[in-house]
Formats: structure tokens, C-alpha cells, sequence
């Protein structure tokens, strides 16, 4: 049997202060291969620490997170690296380009630290915008963009190492209404023709409606609200 | 797969760490300065300065010291001087007559030559009493060829001329007695004399007491004034390398009585002299230059400290994208290495313009020692990779979590 991309088991993760303040507090979920799921919450609920979590930049407190079955607590810090340059690929709010490189070093760089040559990056990095649909814009530099482009960049990137989950943070925050479809569109499609495994986390309750599965967080807790699997 | 549960780390031959290839590793380094060419110039400026300053200053030591003993080489360093002293109750001494003939008998001893000094006034003309502190000496005509005296205008001191009212300039002799040149046949007065100028010498800076005389023939002063035969000075050319055998042997055999009233000098020792006094000023500017280094690499440290600070969103992001903190460190530790080798490598543009441009001027040829370019280069990178150690350290520590969240 596969094991789920990505499961957590009674994570529980507190921040030191006067009162500790437990923003996650007994959290068990599990996202399997090809789904694309919303985590819903408003702000201060949690999720950004959950999603911080998943992506193995944080540690939980208690509590385990296991990727394609491995168990992140049991990972000295450079096979945990390893995983998040293998295994995830991250979509910010606010798209994280570095301005002064070309758009197709951008998403070469998704492949950098897996130690892949520069030309395999660069022939990846090339089919990854082909993709989203920029095939032709990998010389310009992301100053050159729109929003929407740059994010369509942002996802090249998150996906040119084909990780097991992707994970993007409020991926249209930072753009209208028109280019948030977009974006959504091609994330959908990515889920739906290529198979790739997507969690969403938003505060953007209409940004939730058009995901399949959706998890509410609230007060550092999960609930189903539709579309579980399990 | 097994259907057993062994730890994931062994079931999965996935599961490796996060690599960076050398090459990419240097890129990454290199990439944060492209992407500010204004801030890495400036920055790059204060080691520039320190590496140009010490560069030059080596540079136009080492060109003066190849000229000064370029030239010495051609003066000849295996040039002895033998003169009286002091007697032991402190009179001056004199030269047994025969001293230079005992000397020239020494195996090693290739030429000599002995000069007289004739008490006397020096001036243009009979109307003039003015002290002008030059001196006469008589000289056999062997001197040109032993100490290679050469004239500028005119010519030397003959053997021919030896029994003739005729006289031969040293070239500050010349100077302050106002002859430039021989055109109407300038004369001069020694004493009561009057003498037919013949020549004038070039400067010949192993000898500045022969720069300051007037020479007569050794003949005619001997017929004219009846001067005792001791020489003031003899001057001793020895075989090459065989310098330091002679020289303690030169006072025995010119004064074998009274070797202890015998002076023996090299005159290029005092010329080499020269460049030891310069390697005081030299020392002290090779400290500025070096505090000058030590200020620009406190500005590298300052300038990728802040780079850090405005770079956490990279940061984020690269931790995000699988690099390790040691990659994060090695990347910053590159940057400001590079940074600072490119400001080594401006400096060594500087000082080597710098230093041909004041060699041309002196007439030298430009002399910078390979040691000195590969030095500044390497002290460069050193002080860098020393700069960028706090800042990467510093980047490494970041939170990822916190690094990739907007507007931390």
C-alpha cells in the first residue's frame, strides 16, 4: 500500500510566552496522492504554523508528520533539507522571485539545491513553463511581469522537481479577482491532468469552494468540513 | 517493499540530503553581487584602496631598489677604498708611499689607482675669493679606467696630459664654478694658477668627493708644486665575489706598520645604505595600507550584515527550495570573499598604474614583485571569507519558517 504524501499525528505545536500560546494543538490529518485539498481558517488560527509544519520549516512540538512515510522527526537537518528539495514545492502569497535573475533560473532554482546540473535544470526548468504557459517568457526578469505571470512563475518553480506535495500559502493574496482565477485554474489543472498533489491554504472562503476536499482550521485545530477521503 | 516495517530511512533509497555542486555553489555566491553592481563597487572600493596603497608602495620600493641596484651593478660593487685614518693619539694619518704599488701586488686586486689632495682654492677667475668648498686633486690618469670615470663634455684626464696646465671638472665642480660646456676654452684659477679646462665628468654617484674636486695631472703637480707622493686615497678594484677575502687584507698590506691607521671602505655600501633607511617609511606605509584593509573589510562585514537583513526573504526561500544552512553560510561567506577579491583586484590595477605612472616619471623601469599581486590578491580573499563569517553565520541562524513569511 502507498503510504499517504503526507499524514500528522497528534502534532502539537506551542510558542514559549506568558502563556505559552498553543497554535497547534492536537492536529491529525492526512492528504493522499492526486488530491487537492483547502485549508481554511482566518487569521491566527493556526494555519500558517500548520502549513510552516508540513513543510517541515517548523518542527512540531509533539506529535509527528510523516512524508511518502518518512518521519520528519527521525531526519538529521540535511536529509530534511533533502526532503524539501525533493519532496515539496512551495507557493508563496507574495511569490518569492529573485528579481535579478531570469525567469527560467527562478524555476531552475527549484532543482538547485538537489545538486542537478545547470543544463538539466535548465532543460526542466523549460518544460515547467511550458506548463504554466510562459514557455516563451524565460529570459525576462520577473520586474518584467505581471502578478499573475510572476505567480504562474511560482508554481513552474514549485513543480519543476515533480515533489510529492505542494504547498502554496495563500496563493492569490496578492492578486485580483481575474488572475486569482487563472491561477486557481492552473493549479486545478496540474491536479486534475498531471496528478499532482496540492494543499491550499487560504483565508478566501471562495477560494476553498472551488477545492474538492476542505479542512477547516480553527483555534490551532482541524476539522473535515468536506470531501475526506479517509 | 517489504511487507515488514523497517525504519522509512532504510525502506526509502529516495531519502538523501540536500546537495549543491561546486559550481552552483560559487554561482550563488556570485549572483547577490551581480544583482547590486552599485553597492559592490562602492563596497569593493575601501579593500581596493587598502590593496592599491600597499601595492604601490611595494611597487615603488621595489622599482627604486631595481634602479638603485641596476645601477650599482654597473658602478660596481667590488670597488674597495683604502684611506688614512687616526693614528693612535688622534692625528691623521698618511699612506706609506708605496701603498698603492703593495696594494696592487694582492692576487685578488684587478686595478688600482691613487689620488692626491692638494691643499688650495678652486675659482673661475682671480677676482673671486669666495669659499665654494671644492678640492683639488692629482691623479695619474689610472683613476679613469679603475673607478671608470667618464666626461660628459670634453674628456677625461690623460696620461698624455699628465705634464700640462690642463685641468678636468667633477660635475658639481662644473656646476658651481658656472661652466656648462667648453665653447670659448673656459679656465679656471688654482691658487695663483691659471688652468685650461679640458673636460667635464659625468656624475658618478660612488664617488661625490670626486664630484665636488677638480683633477690635475699627478706629473705636473709633483713639477709644480712639489706635493709629498702619499695619496689620500686609493681606490682598489678586486675580482668579482672575491670582495670580502680582499678587504680585510687591504690595511696590513697598504700600511703593514701601522695597519690600524688605515680606513677601508666600500663605497656602494653607503649607496646601498640608502635602501635601508627607505625600508623604515616603506614598513610604516604598508601599515597604513594594512589599516586601510582592516577598515574595508569592517565595511564588508557592515554592508553583508544589512545584506542579510534585507535578503531573509531569499533566505526563506532558499531554505524552502532544500538548501541546508551550510549552504546558506558557504553562500554568503563566497559573496563577500568575491567582494572582496574584486576590490583586491582593482586595488592591484590601481597600484600597478599607480606605481608605472611614478616609475615613468622617475625614469625607472616598473617593478612590482609577482609576490606582491599574488599577496594582495589572497589577503583580499582572506579578509572576505574572515568579513563574511558573522553575516553568514547570522543568514544560516535565520527561522526558514519565519524568513519566508511576508513582511516579517
Amino acid at each position: 500500500m502507498t503510504p499517504p504524501v503526507i499524514e500528522l499525528r497528534g502534532v502539537v505545536r506551542t510558542y514559549p510566552g506568558e502563556p505559552p500560546v498553543r497554535a497547534l494543538d492536537g492536529v491529525d490529518l492526512r492528504i493522499d496522492t492526486g488530491e487537492m485539498v483547502a485549508i481554511v481558517g482566518p487569521s491566527g488560527s493556526g494555519k500558517s504554523t500548520l502549513l510552516n509544519v508540513m513543510g517541515t520549516l517548523d518542527r512540531p512540538t509533539e506529535g509527528s508528520v510523516l512524508i511518502d512515510g518518512v518521519d520528519t522527526r527521525r531526519l538529521a537537518e540535511r536529509h530534511l533539507c533533502g526532503l524539501r528539495a525533493t519532496r515539496l514545492g512551495f507557493i508563496f502569497q507574495s511569490f518569492h522571485l529573485l528579481e535579478s535573475a531570469r525567469v527560467i533560473d527562478n524555476v531552475a532554482n527549484g532543482l538547485l539545491y538537489q545538486g542537478v546540473s545547470r543544463r538539466e535544470r535548465e532543460r526542466r526548468a523549460q518544460r515547467a513553463l511550458d506548463l504554466v504557459g510562459l514557455g516563451d517568457r524565460g529570459t525576462t526578469k520577473p520586474p518584467k511581469l505581471s502578478g499573475g505571470q510572476r505567480q504562474r512563475v511560482a508554481i513552474a518553480r514549485a513543480i519543476v522537481a515533480e515533489p510529492s506535495l505542494i504547498l502554496a500559502d495563500e496563493p492569490t493574496g496578492n492578486l485580483d479577482s481575474r488572475t486569482s482565477d487563472d491561477v486557481l485554474g492552473l493549479l486545478d489543472r496540474l491536479n486534475t491532468e498531471l496528478g499532482a498533489t496540492i494543499a491550499i491554504i487560504t483565508h478566501d472562503h471562495e477560494v476553498a469552494e472551488r477545492v474538492p476536499r476542505r479542512i477547516a482550521v480553527h483555534d490551532g485545530r482541524v476539522s473535515e468540513l468536506v470531501g475526506a477521503t479517509a | 517493499m517489504t511487507s515488514t516495517a523497517p525504519t522509512p530511512e532504510a525502506t526509502d533509497v529516495r531519502l538523501r540530503r540536500s546537495r549543491l555542486r561546486p559550481s552552483d555553489r560559487v554561482r550563488t555566491g556570485l549572483g547577490g553581487l551581480a544583482s547590486r553592481p552599485g553597492r559592490t563597487l562602492l563596497t569593493a572600493l575601501g579593500i581596493a584602496i587598502g590593496i592599491a596603497s600597499m601595492v604601490t608602495v611595494v611597487g615603488i620600493s621595489s622599482s627604486s631598489k631595481a634602479d638603485l641596484l641596476a645601477e650599482l651593478d654597473e658602478l660596481g660593487t667590488n670597488l674597495l677604498q683604502v684611506r688614512p685614518g687616526q693614528s693612535l693619539f688622534g692625528d691623521s694619518a698618511t699612506l706609506p708611499p708605496d701603498a698603492d704599488a703593495m696594494v696592487r701586488r694582492v692576487a685578488t686586486v684587478e686595478d688600482t689607482a691613487g689620488i692626491i689632495s692638494i691643499p688650495g682654492d678652486v675659482q673661475r677667475n682671480d677676482h673671486e675669493d669666495e669659499p665654494n668648498g671644492l678640492g683639488i686633486v692629482a691623479t695619474d690618469g689610472r683613476v679613469n679606467d679603475t673607478l671608470g670615470l667618464t666626461a660628459r663634455t670634453g674628456r677625461v684626464l690623460g696620461s698624455s696630459e699628465q705634464h700640462l696646465p690642463v685641468v678636468v671638472l667633477g660635475s658639481l665642480a662644473a656646476e658651481r664654478l658656472g661652466i656648462d660646456d667648453l665653447t670659448g676654452g673656459p679656465t679656471i684659477t688654482l691658487g695663483d694658477d691659471r688652468y685650461q679646462v679640458i673636460g667635464i665628468l659625468d656624475s658618478h654617484p660612488l664617488h661625490p668627493d670626486l664630484d665636488r674636486s677638480v683633477m690635475i695631472g699627478e706629473a705636473w703637480a709633483k713639477q709644480r708644486y712639489g706635493i709629498d707622493p702619499n695619496h689620500s686615497a686609493i681606490y682598489v678594484r678586486v675580482a668579482k665575489d672575491r670582495v670580502e677575502v680582499t678587504r680585510p687584507l687591504l690595511a696590513r698590506t697598504s700600511n703593514p706598520a701601522a695597519p690600524n691607521e688605515v680606513e677601508v671602505s666600500r663605497p656602494s655600501d653607503a649607496l646601498e645604505a640608502q635602501t635601508k633607511v627607505d625600508d623604515n617609511l616603506q614598513n610604516l606605509l604598508l601599515a597604513l595600507g594594512g589599516v586601510a584593509l582592516l577598515v574595508g573589510g569592517v565595511g564588508i562585514a557592515n554592508i553583508m550584515v544589512i545584506s542579510v537583513i534585507e535578503r531573509r526573504a531569499e533566505i526563506g526561500l532558499r531554505r524552502a527550495l532544500g538548501a541546508s544552512r551550510g549552504h546558506i553560510r558557504s553562500q554568503f561567506v563566497i559573496e563577500s570573499a568575491a567582494l572582496s577579491t574584486l576590490g583586491g583586484a582593482l586595488g592591484i590595477a590601481l597600484g600597478v598604474g599607480a606605481t608605472a605612472a611614478y616609475a615613468s616619471s622617475q625614469g625607472w623601469t616598473l617593478s612590482v614583485p609577482a609576490a606582491a599581486l599574488g599577496g594582495g590578491v589572497l589577503a583580499a580573499l582572506a579578509i572576505g571569507a574572515l568579513a563574511g563569517l558573522y553575516p553568514a553565520a547570522k543568514a544560516a541562524r535565520l527561522d526558514p519558517a519565519d524568513a519566508v513569511r511576508p513582511h516579517a
